[in-house]
């Protein structure tokens, strides 16, 4: 008993990355664990129940799980969690959801006590219908989603295997001109495929618009595409008619300013939120057309109401796309019954190593605050105080320092207060990208940063997500959303797109030494040094010198 | 046996015994140690103990079921009872092979214990045994058969035993006895009994069923219906009492074809191996048991540095709180039942006590601090046998005891003497598998109901309540696994050591008795050899972590003891298991540096244990933190020296006469002084300064202007000549009261029937009447609606005379408008010592 894996009482895993046999636990264990940290030298894993799930509708089933822990753990496995794990992985598929040619959907169970439970339930009983035989019950097609996530709420997740209507058959080829999907994307369209709904877990920058892309092309039917924001929404239409035979006028918009429907339509999470008076006015978009497929374009931020929306579309095919599963909000289960378990997942630091994802320096600047400031901080009132420390002037003659020492490097500037950006804009004289900016000037601009008319950006957080900046090279975060890690994570990512050169991308983070800024950065930093982003500090006296 | 000639036959248990051999008395010395106590002076002083109830009692509750059926089949057997009787009732009229075989040794095992004596034709069971085990209406046999026919007729009219004889066409008889031995041997001749059945109505047959398995007694009402009346008739039912009809034992064993026992059980049933037995390999079983015995050893030791402090306080009534073992459950991270079990254990290990101060509180003993310096193996041997022989039961916790009291962990009323024996049994019977094999729990529990069968009336029933020794059983196996004794249900090698030196083969039926505990020395000696069975599977304590840039250090097994306690100092654990993650935060270093290491200290020591490079991250957590620790100082003080010549203040801490007030320097410009200011003051007076005193906000004190104050006081109230004038309201009041009081006071009473009852006079004591006529004078007062004059005794005992106007009388209560107090009140009658009728109204 040497192996590489020591399994843990509170179900976590700890993975020795230097063992030998690291690549081949790591493989084995990978469909049915969590990857939650993944430093340098042991990496974590956590088995979850949705986890196991996810490996039962991958097709994995317990005895292998067990085999992989008991083969490659070093020290011998808690019998009471092999045990739990083997009764967890029973629960998937006990309760299956089929078409019926009568009743249209029927849920099946192998196991009648199980049947008998859930039907007692209160939470089932409006969901089905009549009895048909001893381990069928009738579902209304219409409550498909929801009886999937009140199932799964109560420990037995259903199979969905009713199918997917095909939808509005439309012609979308991949334009493969000069470029292809790589390996992993082609795995990961495939994995969607085959199993029919899901999610597909890429981290920034590893091009999850192709695996969009090739799961339109797959399908060829008419789509939906969910996403973000406008400027998002913008950067697909752009990428799609780059990248398939669909062209632009085959491409609508349907956002606050524009509501054209077309074969492909790519919505804003935000236009179909819009409440008036107690309606959803943009629901119809959903019955709009006949769609073959609907694109989830970072899951981990799907509104709740999206959610509802989606329990009435069981019988289209779905695909979520994201970088994480983990939301704040705690939601993972309904990602599950609702979009789809897991069917692709590759760690961040794999494709790093495939030379997808340029690798980048993590550097946190420590900035001593002077003594005024210092004492400035210590009287400010406690909700004043990160706003105080985030935006001394101390950072911003740091800021400074940075961008001079990385003159004529594609520099981004990103912060959280507009006062201070702009002021930062003054000073290094360069343009300042906010929220009352219009989309035209935005896209004016970040097109002018892609061609190297300018070299030096600054940005509010209406930057954090979608766009894409290809050449930029150095990050510099000034202020940030208190502790969000995925704020970071995101931000990060603006730099990890490949470059040009191969060179390697820096991430400064500046921070004020000894306030509350410090304790935030720890938080967020965490996330990264989790993912095998190690900061490195720094001493802002010693960049200044 | 067979030792005996039957010709020479003892005729008492006391002669039986001194036929006896040495080894058999022994045996039978062994098997029943109650009778050693005190030693018995003669044998028949050792027949006559042997007999009592008490003892008896207690040897046929540690019968097995065979056995105890052996000796319930000869309590129904004629006394003397033959050998082949007894095997025909335990066997049935077929006969049966098993019960042959068992038969002898079971026997043999009750004349051993000297339950029966008396050779093969002649087994006497010991009369105590037999009264205990006879069928009686008020205590039902076992066995579920009624009394002979003879014990049944005894009070029978002679004419009505004749009728049975006539129904049954047996000649008639000239006295009762030959009656009832016609009729015995008509009920036991097998032949021309099925000839009488055959003639019985078929519902006849049906009432038969129900009795004839027991119990054999049925109401009957005063006109029974045909079917009954013809077994009644033919002496098939026999009247037990006016309403009750009972089937006689040689009807039934008929009915059961010559059987005693639904079901003899000569063999014990097996212990099966679990139907699921995973992966059956015994290293597999090893491994598995000692990662858990290593998860043991680090959970007691959890618990115990939890409480290194001092635990949890002692309740009254002895015992853990509800609340503290619940906090102590959610530490160990592990559910309550649990949190027991731990607790029992290393309390009984002698690892943690009730300290016995006035504030009593839990724990560790200096044994634990002994236990810790012992290699992990040894540390689990000493664990594993203190619970093996433990009569202290923790899966009692949480119960209640007889009186309903809730059983607290730690607390009294825990033991159960029979713990240890089932734990050793369990065990056993785990080790009768092959190595490797996990039983199936079920069939160990039913042999375990087997080898000490539930005497009925002696606790709990079949339904529902599970026995205590099953419970134990089932804890046991739980424990056991808990504990690491066995690995996925097998027993280990380990916990096989534990029971000391196998005894070959699986014992013989008649040895199973035998389940006795070890001596100190084999105690000892299966704890080492335990030990040394572990030792090699228990991991190897490493020196050394991983340090990873999340601020995170993993121990890829378990750590060397000191190693692990300064991490436990500077990081926090995050999760536990076999390997532990350690987190750094602020809070961790600044708890590592309050504990005295430097700042050098802790790189020293990460860089050391590190198998790779300390991440800069954290070199820089413990330097930011090691920065601000400390730069605060505080201390205290009493009074300080404050100049802003340094070299005078030099010239002060020079000089030897200041040394007794414990000056300090702080700053160049300040002393910090342990004397109050006003010694300090005195002192580098008489030393020859000229200090001078401040105040608190740096104000030079003058001490001219020192003057003694009170604190804040308010000025005296005058106080003027006489009562203050008083106002109207005041004064009506105190017009009502006093007509009221002078009411009550010289008002003159009617003259009473009975003067003498009067008090002495007007101004003197209450007035007396007796207590009905103190009732009718009220009750005649709520008619007319008059006032009476009432003496009354408060419950103070004061007594008091008062006017009132009674409105209700109830209950022993008057409810009356009281003119002396001006209000409605209550008075008790029995407080009332006399009444008085008002002479006219004083209005």
């Amino acid at each position: 008993m040497n192996g590489p894996l020591i399994v843990q009482s509170d179900k976590t895993l700890l993975l020795e990355v230097d063992h030998e046999q690291a690549d081949a636990c790591r493989r084995v264990i990978a469909p049915f664990a969590e990857l939650e940290r993944a430093p340098e030298h042991i990496h974590t894993y956590r088995i979850t129940p949705l986890g196991l799930w996810n490996a039962r509708a991958a097709g994995h089933d317990a005895e292998q799980v067990v085999d992989a822990l008991v083969q490659y753990s070093r020290y011998p496995v808690p019998h009471a969690l092999l045990v739990d794990v083997a009764e967890t992985m029973a629960r998937y598929g006990r309760l299956t959801l089929t078409k019926h040619p009568v009743h249209g959907l029927v849920l099946t169970s192998t196991d009648r006590p199980v049947l008998e439970e859930i039907l007692r339930s209160k939470k089932v009983q409006p969901l089905v219908g009549e009895r048909l035989d001893p381990d069928t019950v009738a579902v209304h097609p219409s409550e498909r989603g929801q009886i999937k996530q009140t199932l799964l709420k109560l420990g037995w997740p259903a199979e969905d295997l009713a199918g997917y209507v095909d939808g509005e058959a439309h012609r979308i080829d991949l334009d493969e001109n000069g470029w292809a999907l790589r390996p992993y994307q082609k795995q990961a369209v495939e994995g969607f495929w085959h199993g029919g709904s899901g999610v597909v877990v890429l981290p920034c920058g590893a091009g999850k618009t192709l695996v969009g892309a090739g799961a339109m092309a797959q399908a060829k039917a008419t789509t939906l595409i969910l996403v973000t924001n406008t400027v998002s929404a913008r950067q697909w239409k752009h990428e799609l008619v780059k990248r398939t035979s669909l062209t632009e006028e085959e491409i609508g918009e349907y956002s606050g300013t524009r509501k054209e429907i077309r074969p492909v339509t790519i919505a804003t999470y935000q236009v179909l939120t819009t409440k008036r008076k107690g309606i959803y006015p943009h629901l119809e978009l959903f019955d709009s057309r006949d769609w073959g497929l609907i694109l989830y374009d970072e899951v981990h931020l799907l509104p709740a109401p999206v959610f509802k929306f989606t329990a009435d579309l069981q019988a289209r095919r779905r695909l979520g796309l994201t970088a994480t599963l983990v939301r704040e909000d705690g939601r993972e289960s309904d990602v599950f019954s609702l979009i789809g378990p897991k069917r692709f997942d590759a760690p961040w630091k794999e494709i790093e190593a495939q030379g997808y994802i340029a690798p980048a320096d993590c550097v946190e600047v420590r900035v001593n605050l002077t003594d005024a400031e210092r004492l400035a901080y210590a009287t400010a009132e406690t909700e004043e105080k990160y706003r105080f420390c985030a935006t001394t002037a101390t950072k911003r003659k740091v800021t400074e320092a940075l961008v001079a020492k990385h003159r004529g490097e594609q520099t981004l500037v990103i912060g959280q207060y507009i006062d201070q950006l702009d002021e930062l804009g003054e000073h290094l004289d360069a343009p300042v990208i906010k929220g009352e900016t219009s989309n035209a000037q935005r896209e004016k601009l970040f097109d002018a940063f892609r061609q190297g008319e300018i070299s030096v950006l600054v940005v509010s957080k209406v930057a954090n997500f979608s766009i894409d900046l290809p050449e930029a090279t150095v990050a510099i975060q000034v202020s940030g959303t208190f502790g969000s890690r995925q704020e970071e994570a995101q931000r990060l990512g603006r730099v990890l797109r490949p470059k040009a050169d191969g060179h390697e991308a820096r991430f400064y983070s500046v921070v004020a030494r000894d306030t509350i800024d410090q304790d935030f950065a720890a938080h967020r930093q965490r996330f990264l040094a989790e993912q095998g982003y190690a900061y490195r500090i720094v001493d802002a006296d010693e960049l200044l010198k | 046996m067979g030792t005996t000639p039957e010709g020479s036959s003892p005729r008492t248990l006391a002669e039986a015994l001194r036929a006896r051999s040495e080894q058999e008395l022994t045996a039978l010395l062994r098997a029943r140690p109650d009778l050693l106590n005190p030693v018995p002076g003669d044998l028949t002083q050792l027949a006559t103990r042997a007999s009592t109830r008490a003892s008896v009692v207690r040897a046929l509750e540690r019968l097995d079921r065979f056995t105890l059926q052996t000796a319930e089949a000869l309590a129904v057997a004629p006394e003397p009872g033959r050998y082949e009787t007894l095997l025909a009732l335990l066997g049935g009229d077929d006969g049966d092979l098993e019960v042959e075989a068992a038969l002898p040794g079971a026997v043999e095992t009750l004349r051993t214990q000297a339950l029966v004596w008396g050779g093969g034709g002649r087994l006497r069971l010991v009369r105590t045994a037999r009264e205990l085990l006879t069928p009686s209406p008020s205590r039902p046999s076992p066995t579920g058969l009624g009394p002979t026919v003879a014990e049944a007729t005894a009070g029978m009219s002679p004419g009505r035993l004749q009728e049975i004889l006539a129904a049954n066409e047996l000649p008639t008889t000239h006295d009762p006895v030959s009656a009832v031995t016609a009729l015995t041997s008509l009920f036991t001749d097998r032949r021309r009994m099925g000839e009488l059945l055959d003639q019985a109505p078929s519902e006849a047959l049906t009432v038969l069923d129900r009795l004839v398995w027991g119990p054999p007694y049925g109401e009957v009402t005063a006109s029974p219906t045909p079917p009954v009346r013809w077994l009644r008739d033919h002496g098939l039912l026999l009247p037990a009492s006016p309403r009750t009809v009972v089937l006689p034992r040689e009807a039934a064993l008929h009915l059961r074809a010559g059987r005693a026992h639904r079901t003899a059980e000569p063999v014990p049933p097996a212990v099966l191996p679990a139907r699921t037995a995973a992966s059956g390999r015994p290293a597999g079983v090893d491994e598995a048991a000692a990662g858990q015995a290593y998860t043991a050893l680090s959970t007691v030791e959890e618990l115990l540095q939890d409480w290194h402090e001092g635990g949890p306080p002692v309740l009254r009534a002895g015992g853990l709180a509800v609340r503290d073992l619940k906090r102590t459950a959610a530490a160990l991270d592990t559910h309550e039942q649990m949190a027991a079990f731990w607790l029992e254990l290393t309390y009984t290990a002698g690892l943690l006590a009730a300290d016995g101060e006035a504030d009593e509180r839990y724990a560790p003993t200096p044994v634990y601090d002994e236990w810790l310096t012992l290699p992990a193996a040894e540390r689990w041997a000493l664990l594993a046998d203190a619970w093996l022989t433990a009569t202290r039961t923790a899966g009692l916790v949480g119960g209640h005891d007889g009186k309903g009291r809730a059983l607290s962990a730690l607390g009294p009323e825990m033991d159960r003497s029979a713990a240890p024996e089932v734990r050793r049994r369990v065990l056993e019977l785990l080790a009768s598998l092959e190595p490797g094999t996990a039983p199936d729990p079920e069939t160990v529990l039913a042999r375990l109901r087997w080898e000490r069968p539930l005497r009925p009336g002696a606790g709990a029933g079949s339904d529902g309540v599970v026995d205590l020794r099953s419970r134990m059983a089932a804890w046991t196996l739980a424990e056991a696994e808990t504990l690491g004794v066995t690995g996925r249900g097998a027993l280990s090698g380990h916990g096989r050591a534990l029971l000391g030196p196998a005894d070959g083969e699986p014992q013989p039926a008649a040895d199973r008795a035998r389940t006795a505990a070890l001596t100190t020395v084999e105690r000892a000696a299966a704890q080492s050899a335990a030990a040394t069975a572990l030792a090699p599977l228990l991991p190897t304590p490493l020196d050394h972590v991983l340090l990873q840039a999340d601020l995170t250090a993993v121990a890829p097994g378990p750590l060397e003891r000191p190693l692990a306690e300064t991490l436990a100092v500077l990081a926090d654990i995050e999760s536990k298991g076999g390997a532990t993650v350690y987190r750094f935060t602020p809070g961790s270093v600044r708890r590592a540096l309050d504990a005295g290491r430097s700042a050098s200290d802790l790189h020293t020591f990460l860089a050391t244990h590190s198998r790779t490079p300390v991440p800069q991250p954290l070199s820089y957590l413990i330097d930011d933190v090691a920065r601000r620790h400390g730069h605060l100082r505080i201390g205290a003080a009493s009074a300080y020296v404050r100049c802003d010549d340094d070299a005078l203040l030099d010239e002060i801490l020079a000089d030897k006469r200041s040394q007794g007030l414990g000056l300090r320097r702080l700053a160049p410009t300040v002393l910090a002084a342990q004397a109050d200011p006003t010694t300090l003051l005195q002192s580098l007076r008489s030393i020859g300064y000229a200090p001078s005193a401040e105040s608190p906000q740096g104000d030079v004190l003058i001490t001219r202007a020192h003057a003694h104050r009170t604190p804040p006081r308010t000025p005296p109230v005058p106080v003027p000549d006489g009562p203050p004038a008083p106002d109207d309201t005041l004064l009506s009041a105190a017009v009502r009261a006093v007509r009221a009081g002078d009411l009550a006071a010289t008002v003159e009473r009617k003259p009473t029937a009975a003067p003498t009852a009067r008090t002495p006079g007007p101004g003197g004591g209450l007035p007396r009447s007796t207590s009905a006529e103190t009732l009718a004078t009220v009750q005649a007062a709520v008619m007319t609606g008059s006032a009476l004059w009432i003496g009354y005794v408060n419950a103070e005992g004061a007594a008091s005379q008062r006017v009132i106007a009674p409105v209700r009388v109830e209950g022993g209560f008057v409810t009356a408008y009281d003119h002396t107090a001006d209000e409605v009140r209550t008075y008790p009658l029995h407080r009332i010592t006399g009444v008085a009728e008002l002479a006219d109204d004083p209005a």
